[in-house]
Formats: C-alpha cells, sequence, structure tokens
C-alpha cells in the first residue's frame, strides 16, 4: 500500500476575468496508507488547492489524483476539516455530528449511529451530546468537527491548518488529542500547515512546496513515530534538526521570493 | 428564590452596579410616562381654554369621545378588521415571496445576472407611482391595497435575504460539498438556516412596511378601513376622525411588532 494516494504531475490554473493564475505546477507525491503526511509552503503557494482537489471540490487542469489507483470522483468519500471548525451554530454536537450520515442518507442506518455513539464516548462528548456548540470549549469542539467527519468513515482525510485558530495552550493538547484519535482509527491524513514545529510533531512525513507556481521542492521522512504523543515527540533530540532543516528550505523559498 | 441567594453571592460593588442599572431603567421609564402626560396634558388644556382650536386640532377627551362612539355602533371593529386583514396577508405574502424569490437568485447566478438591472429599478422606483396600474390591473378594491403592500416589502425581502444567503460561509459550502451534499441539501440544512437571523431582521422590517403599504393603498382606492378613515375624516373636516384612527393604527402597529419580538425570542431560545 505504498501508493495509497496518488497526485501524478498535476497542475491547476485558476482564471478569473484579468488572468489566468497557475496555482500547480506537475504536482507529484503519493501517501501511504495511515500515513499522516503535512504540507508546508510560503503563503498562497497553493496548499488549499491541492486539498480542494483531492476532495474532488476542483478538476485538474493536467495529471491526474489517484485513490487506491482510481480517480477521484463525487462518491469517494473524503473528510475535509477546516481551519475553523464550521459546527452549525443552530444543531446540537449530536446533530452537527451526524450530519454527513444524514446527507447520505444513512441517518437512520444503524450500524453508522452505533458507530457515532461509540466515537462520541471514546473521546469524551457523549454528555454534550446535546449541548448547542457554543457551550464547548475550541478543544471539544475542533474534536467534533473531527467526529462529524469520522462518522462517513472516510477513505482520507484532509486537514487544512486544522489548529491555526486555537490558542498555543490548547492547541498542543488539541494535536494530541487528535493524533490520538486518528492513530486509534487508523485514518490517513493530509494535513496543510504553517507551523513547522506542529508538522514535525504530527507527521510520519512533511513536503515543502515552493512559492507559486508550486512544486513539490523537498520531502522529508520523519522518524519519531517510537515516542507516542506529539507533546513528546517534541522534546526529542532529533526534533530541533528536523526543524532547521525545514526551516532552511522554507526560508530559501522566502528569499526567492523577495528576490 | 433561586436568584435571591445569587444576588446574595455577588460583592458589594457588583451588587452597587446592579443597582444603579436598576435606577437608571427606572428613571427612564418616569421620565418617558411624564412626557407623554405632559403632551397629553398640555393638548387637552389648550384646547380646552380654546388657546389653540379643538376644530384644527382634535383633543384627547374629543379623540376618546369618537372612539367610544365609533367602536359603539361597531364602524370601528370593522375598519381595523379590513386593515389588519390586508396588512397580515400583505405581510405574509410580501415575506414568502420575496424570499421564494431570494432562493431563486440565489440558486441560478444567472437568473440573477440578468434580472439584476431590473431589480435595481424596483428598488428605486417610489411604489407608489405604481398606484393607478394596480388599480387598473386588479380593479379597485382589497386586491389593489393587498398588492400595494406587497410591492412595498417584497423588494426590501428579497434583496436583504438574498444577500444573506450569499454571505454564507465559503468554506461551510466546501464542507457540505465534501461530504456529498447535493444543492438542495446545501440549501435547507445550511443556507435558510443560516439566515434565520436575518429573516427575523426583515420580519420585523415588513411589520412596518406593510402598514405603510396598506395605509396608502386605502388612501388611493379604499371604501372601507383605518386609512379610510383617516382620508374621510380629513376630507369632511372630522379632524377627531382622523385623529382617532391614527391612535388606533399606532396601537396596532405596536402590538404586531412586539408580537413579532415574541416570536423572536421565541424561537431564538431553540
Ligand atoms: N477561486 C480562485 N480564483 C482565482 N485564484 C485563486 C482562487 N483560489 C485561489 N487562488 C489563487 O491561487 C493561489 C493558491 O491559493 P491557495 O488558497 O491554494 O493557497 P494556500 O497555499 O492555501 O494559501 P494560504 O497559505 O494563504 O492558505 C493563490 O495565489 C490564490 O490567490
Ligand atoms: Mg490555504
Amino acid at each position: 500500500m505504498d501508493n495509497y494516494l496518488q497526485l501524478k504531475d498535476v497542475s491547476l490554473s485558476y482564471h478569473t476575468k484579468e488572468k489566468e493564475v497557475l496555482a500547480l505546477d506537475n504536482i507529484t507525491f503519493s501517501v501511504k496508507k495511515n500515513e499522516y503526511l503535512s504540507i508546508v509552503g510560503p503563503s498562497g503557494c497553493g496548499k488549499t488547492t491541492i486539498l480542494s482537489l483531492i476532495a474532488g471540490l476542483l478538476k485538474p487542469s493536467g495529471g491526474e489524483v489517484l485513490l487506491e489507483n482510481k480517480p477521484i470522483d463525487k462518491n469517494t468519500t473524503i473528510g475535509y476539516m477546516f481551519q475553523r471548525d464550521h459546527l452549525f451554530e443552530w444543531r446540537t454536537i449530536y446533530k452537527n455530528v451526524i450530519l454527513g450520515l444524514e446527507l447520505n442518507g444513512k441517518s437512520k442506518d444503524k450500524e453508522s449511529i452505533e458507530r457515532v455513539d461509540d466515537l462520541l464516548k471514546k473521546y469524551g462528548l457523549y454528555d454534550f451530546k446535546n449541548s448547542y456548540p457554543y457551550q464547548l470549549s475550541g478543544g471539544m469542539r475542533q474534536r467534533a468537527a473531527l467526529i462529524r467527519t469520522l462518522a462517513l468513515q472516510p477513505k482520507i482525510l484532509l486537514l487544512d491548518e486544522p489548529f491555526s485558530a486555537l490558542d498555543y495552550q490548547t492547541k498542543l493538547s488539541v494535536c494530541d488529542d487528535v493524533h490520538q484519535i486518528i492513530t486509534n482509527e487508523k485514518q490517513t491524513v493530509i494535513a496543510v500547515t504553517h507551523d513547522i514545529s506542529e508538522a514535525i510533531s504530527m507527521s510520519d512525513r512533511i513536503v515543502v512546496l515552493t512559492n507559486r507556481p508550486s512544486k513539490v521542492k523537498y520531502i522529508q521522512d520523519i522518524k519519531l513515530q517510537d515516542i507516542k504523543t506529539p507533546l513528546k515527540r517534541r522534546e526529542s533530540t532529533i526534533f530541533p534538526k528536523y526543524f532547521d532543516l525545514i526551516w532552511k528550505e522554507l526560508s530559501n523559498e522566502k528569499k526567492e521570493e523577495v528576490k | 428564590m433561586k436568584k435571591k441567594r445569587k444576588l446574595n453571592n455577588y460583592s458589594l460593588e457588583h451588587k452597587k452596579y446592579l443597582k444603579k442599572i436598576k435606577v437608571d431603567k427606572t428613571t427612564t421609564l418616569i421620565a418617558q410616562i411624564l412626557i407623554f402626560c405632559a403632551i397629553i396634558g398640555l393638548w387637552e388644556l389648550l384646547t380646552a381654554t380654546k388657546v389653540l382650536d379643538p376644530f384644527f386640532l382634535s383633543s384627547p377627551s374629543r379623540i376618546f369621545v369618537t372612539l367610544v362612539d365609533t367602536f359603539k355602533n361597531g364602524n370601528l371593529l370593522y375598519h381595523i378588521g379590513i386593515t389588519l386583514y390586508e396588512t397580515i396577508v400583505g405581510f405574509i405574502l410580501a415575506t414568502a415571496l420575496g424570499t421564494f424569490i431570494a432562493i431563486l437568485l440565489w440558486w441560478s447566478n444567472k437568473l440573477r445576472n440578468i434580472l439584476d438591472p431590473y431589480i435595481v429599478v424596483l428598488n428605486a422606483l417610489p411604489k407608489i407611482a405604481l398606484g393607478p396600474v394596480i388599480i387598473i390591473w386588479v380593479g379597485a378594491g382589497t386586491p389593489a391595497i393587498i398588492t400595494m403592500c406587497i410591492l412595498i416589502c417584497i423588494v426590501i425581502t428579497t434583496l436583504s435575504m438574498l444577500s444573506s444567503f450569499l454571505s454564507c460561509d465559503k468554506d461551510k459550502i466546501a464542507l457540505m460539498k465534501s461530504m456529498g451534499a447535493n444543492k438542495f441539501q446545501i440549501l435547507f440544512k445550511l443556507i435558510l438556516p443560516n439566515s434565520f437571523g436575518e429573516f427575523v431582521s426583515v420580519l420585523k422590517i415588513n411589520v412596518g412596511m406593510s402598514w405603510v403599504g396598506t395605509i396608502m393603498g386605502e388612501y388611493l382606492v379604499s371604501k372601507a378601513g383605518l386609512g379610510y378613515l383617516i382620508v374621510y375624516g380629513g376630507q369632511v373636516f372630522k379632524l377627531d376622525l382622523v385623529m382617532s384612527s391614527t391612535v388606533v393604527l399606532c396601537f396596532l402597529a405596536c402590538l404586531m411588532y412586539i408580537l413579532v419580538g415574541i416570536l423572536e425570542r421565541k424561537v431564538k431560545r431553540h
């Protein structure tokens, strides 16, 4: 399962009235099953665009995106999480979490409902099932949003800077929570982030992108899997080395941009 | 009981603060009542002593007598009934129709772009100018008044609802799509509930606007209703009748506004 998800020479242009913007230029990389892969890159380089492509919200201008060797289409279940949790304020936590099931006509499906109840219990939200989002803390909201995406048993989970709206303390503990959930549930993840430390502590591999039009600049394997939690990984002796490597690659890009 | 215990837990400073708020509120209310009484009293005094001519200004006591008289001979309730009917039907139709059009315009970008200039013109047009056309098209009677009422409310309803629909967070829509939602589901599970707050403000605006529409309609064509009473009273120089009808109108409009407010609070709790 080395090539669970593959991007092959993917390019994408945005068309506006004024001009054509080439956002992605021949992006190629692949993701293994159960891997946590992070994408870092200068702002505006096209990270969100890559996720939108994988989610099937955009069609590539060139190249192809394959999941288990099949092109992604509307019926592929993909979990997508955004910067903000986007829980619907008018729905209870439970109703929020089963939103995906409802949209797919599975809200009466016993097996799915049991799974959701299970997830809520396991991750400490069952007592809040009838609360409204505003009654929950930032961390709990993020967990609820994660369970909402997991309810559909997605083939792959896409995270677009999911922790960046949280304050630093919360972020560290939510990272631990989310990492634990993702490992337990054996999810394959592609995460976009601006935070190098977060990327190193969470990932198995990190892809660094160039400025727009973005290409893959560099891929770094992270060998910290022996250490269980992201928080502990931050204390490891090789952590700063990884940080330096990726920092260099990124800051080179930033300099290029100034030129 | 519960409240009292809570209050005892507050610090002295907070209690003082709460007290100050309460005192402020009471003094404001007292001032408001005093102003009301002063106006009524002065009005009555000046007209009773003939400093001002009650023929032109009417007077609180004469308004009261007129109200009691018209109420007794059954006319008042009849006219109120007519106007209420027209206003409520206009209000409901305009809100429903306006929201429905907004949904259509949200649904189709193409339709929205095509209709854009027409909506701008319709919005800018003083609707009263269409009065004669309406009379010719739907006849001089209740339908014309309701049409006028709808015309006044509908454009603002459509525009407010549409802009609220369109301002929905793009990420929320992407989230729905990533979970496989179709356009109907996006509309009913996201766009509409998300715009509920805007809908309530539109209701509040329409309460006021539908009264404007109905009274304007009645000025133009009617043979009954409060607007008719006002016009008729003016034509035959019965200022008492004009003033009485206006007072009733104020009262009804406030009542309807309060009802919508109660509805809002009821629904918000859920
Ligand atoms: N709908 C669109 N139409 C036109 N151009 C777009 C559109 N969406 C994105 N772009 C452009 O494409 C480029 C890549 O956008 P994208 O959002 O993928 O970047 P990003 O790496 O996620 O940025 P950020 O770090 O700010 O999140 C940007 O320069 C952006 O201006
Ligand atoms: Mg982005």
